[in-house]
């Protein structure tokens, strides 16, 4: 059984998808997927762009047959949308005041935000020096002074904003596509 | 500048391929009844039988979840056979209600493409395959 086929079925498992039907349905698109090898093409003269989705795919077809009733992986929880998308606006409002407030805190000490300044650098250097995994990570010369507030919100700015990348992206997060050249569109005829 | 033209005609090509996807969309159940009407068939084979008449259809996606609902619909009628010396496959062939439905989307079609054609039909442009 070819890995398009087998994530097929584990999409199908997760969907609920009677046994008798899931096997049905695996036997026809192995068998035409034979003998479109077998004919010296490739999986996408059988399934087009639908080659490079299978989880998609599988969903659809089970939808399309009526032996589904769960939600697809194209239907996320409908509060998901407008949570990530407050989330990011946060983040990305705290990261740049964060590092609005820092670039003009180099410059002028009277920063409404931040009326006290700290220096993160070890006495005697110019440097911000922050502890890591393989040593010490120094990080670019600087002048003047660090507002400590903007310079946490930025780190939590930018960490949160990291995680939320990572979160979209990750296969957690809804469903895997296959690796294909060209633009990545994947469309269905239904 | 030479980019901005290459822009253009990617940009082009781009929208040519959405709109027939488009207008395909809503003729593709169509076009598999009417690959049936020639003999029971299965997936692959009404793919085949399409791309026979010139219809490449599955560059923009799978068959597969329209043969299923049109047999939900009940417009086909499906039974497992063996195929040549392959394995047993499903094959699809129009049911009494396909056949109707068959007549009536043709009907349908060609009067919408009589009435697209009186609007179109007088503009000169070349047909790219």
């Amino acid at each position: 059984m070819s890995e398009f086929v087998a994530e097929c079925r584990r999409e199908w498992r997760r969907l609920g998808v009677p046994d008798p039907v899931a096997n049905e349905m695996a036997a026809d698109l192995s068998a035409d997927l034979e003998e479109a090898e077998a004919e010296g093409g490739s999986p996408e003269d059988v399934l087009g762009n639908s080659a490079f989705d299978p989880r998609r795919f599988a969903a659809s077809w089970a939808v399309a047959r009526g032996v589904t009733n769960q939600p697809t992986v194209d239907d996320p929880p409908p509060w998901r949308r407008p949570v990530a998308i407050a989330l990011t606006a946060i983040l990305g409002v705290l990261t740049v005041g964060a590092a609005l407030v820092l670039a003009v805190g180099f410059r002028s000490s009277s920063f409404a935000v931040a009326s006290k300044s700290i220096r993160v650098f070890a006495p005697g250097t110019n440097r911000i020096t922050l502890p890591g995994p393989l040593g010490p990570f120094v990080g670019p010369q600087i002048t003047g002074a660090v507002h400590p507030v903007a310079l946490v919100l930025l780190i939590l700015g930018v960490l949160g904003l990291g995680l939320l990348a990572v979160v979209h992206w990750s296969p957690w997060s809804g469903y895997r596509r296959f690796d294909r050249p060209g633009d990545g569109r994947t469309r269905s005829w239904n | 500048m030479q980019g901005k033209i290459a822009d253009g005609i990617l940009w082009c090509m781009s929208n040519q391929e959405g709109r027939r996807s488009q207008l395909l969309r809503g003729v593709l159940d169509l076009c598999l009844l009417a690959v049936m009407g020639e003999g029971p068939a299965y997936g692959y084979e009404m793919t085949k039988r399409l791309r026979g008449r010139g219809l490449s259809i599955v560059g923009e996606g799978s068959i597969y979840p329209l043969l299923g609902r049109l047999e939900r619909d009940g417009l086909v009628e499906t039974r497992r056979a063996a195929s040549n010396g392959g394995p047993p496959r499903k094959y699809y062939s129009l049911s009494p209600e396909g056949e109707k439905e068959l007549e009536t989307g043709v009907s349908e079609w060609k009067a919408t493409r009589d009435a697209v054609d009186g609007a179109l039909g007088l503009v000169k442009a070349e047909v790219t395959p």
